[in-house]
């Protein structure tokens, strides 16, 4: 049975990302629709971020030194470009912050 | 081949590279939900080649590992991952002057991290395209691969206080700066992260692709109103 899941998810999950690839391979995508696309990368990962911070039941789960790490990347991110380094000072900023508390 | 610095393949792998350091407390994180699932590690394991998608196989195994019928984990753990049909049509553009094996294996490795470089760094050229695209989706595949090896045998070896989960937040903050770079971009980022929060409860993490769409056409009617 689990087996059978794990399957069906894996089948499941690569009609999800092929479907558009193919379906929409001789399609001529009107400007309006393009200019949309442009949107998905950064909505996706802000929901991500939210969706990783909240509990399923709608809970906000972050607390101060939560918030001060991903501002902290989120800064580094836009002035360097460097994921590492944004890594690095989210990650530092938060333990920091929840050592002091 | 010559692999010179400015080779798009070199790249590829050198970009997946920073990217896939938050994967490392997720596989260890995917180790305990095997473990407390209670199934055989090879077959919890077996659903990193299966599935490739470490929100998709987390949300499966603990569904399953608390009981839940087949169909309910399997839909629950596709409703998670539904976010990939937006990378699908996103990405569907830059599919067009492939070809079609290059359909069938850059669909394999679609994830979020690939999706993301693909849309920082726009690359014009099909060939170079394709090449950066499979190398870093498959230096993200190899090293999945073995993380979730490690992290199923060696399970909840990490302290759970040190928090190294956190890692993932914030590279995604990370990444959705790199992909903001217009104001109008970030503007949409920041209402989707108030929809995401207040649609946080929906079932099965649904309120993602809410968040995604509602912001996505109010951007696109903002722009109506008000071209930039």
């Amino acid at each position: 049975m689990i087996t059978l899941a794990i399957v069906l998810t894996g089948l499941g999950s690569y009609i999800m990302r092929a479907f558009f690839i193919f379906a929409l391979a001789r399609y001529t995508f009107p400007p309006t629709l393009l200019r949309a696309l442009e949107f998905v990368a950064p909505t996706v990962m802000a929901a991500l971020v939210i969706s990783m911070m909240t509990t399923p039941e709608g809970e906000l789960v972050a607390g101060p030194p939560e918030a001060l790490g991903l501002i902290c990347a989120a800064v580094t991110a836009k002035l360097t470009g460097n994921h590492i380094l944004s890594l690095a000072a989210g990650m530092i900023s938060f333990w920091l912050l929840g050592w002091v508390l | 081949m010559n692999a010179s610095l400015d080779s798009p393949a070199l790249r590829g792998s050198l970009d997946a590279l920073p990217l896939f350091i938050p994967a490392i407390p997720f596989a260890f994180v995917f180790g305990v939900v095997v473990a407390n699932a209670g199934i055989p590690q090879w077959l919890g394991w077996s659903s990193s080649p299966i599935i490739f998608g470490g929100a998709i196989q987390v949300t499966l195994l603990t569904l399953i590992g608390e009981g839940a019928s087949v169909a309910a984990a399997v839909s629950a753990a596709l409703i998670v991952g539904a976010r990939h049909m937006l990378y699908s049509v996103t990405l569907a553009p830059r599919f067009q002057h492939q070809p079609s094996w290059f359909r069938w294996v850059g669909s394999y490795v679609l994830i979020d991290q690939v999706f993301v470089l693909s849309q920082i760094k726009p690359i014009d050229d099909p060939h170079d395209f394709r090449r950066y695209f499979l190398s870093a989706g498959f230096t993200f595949w190899s090293l999945w691969m073995i993380c979730t090896a490690l992290g199923v045998v060696l399970g909840p070896a990490i302290p759970p206080e040190w928090r190294v989960e956190f890692a993932a937040p914030v590279l995604f903050v990370s990444l959705m700066m790199a992909s903001s770079d217009r104001r109008d971009k970030l503007g949409a980022a920041a209402l989707a992260m108030g929809l995401a929060y207040l649609l946080a409860a929906m079932p099965n993490r649904s309120g993602i692709l809410v968040a995604v769409v509602v912001s996505v056409m109010t951007m696109l009617f903002a722009q109506k109103v008000r071209p930039a």
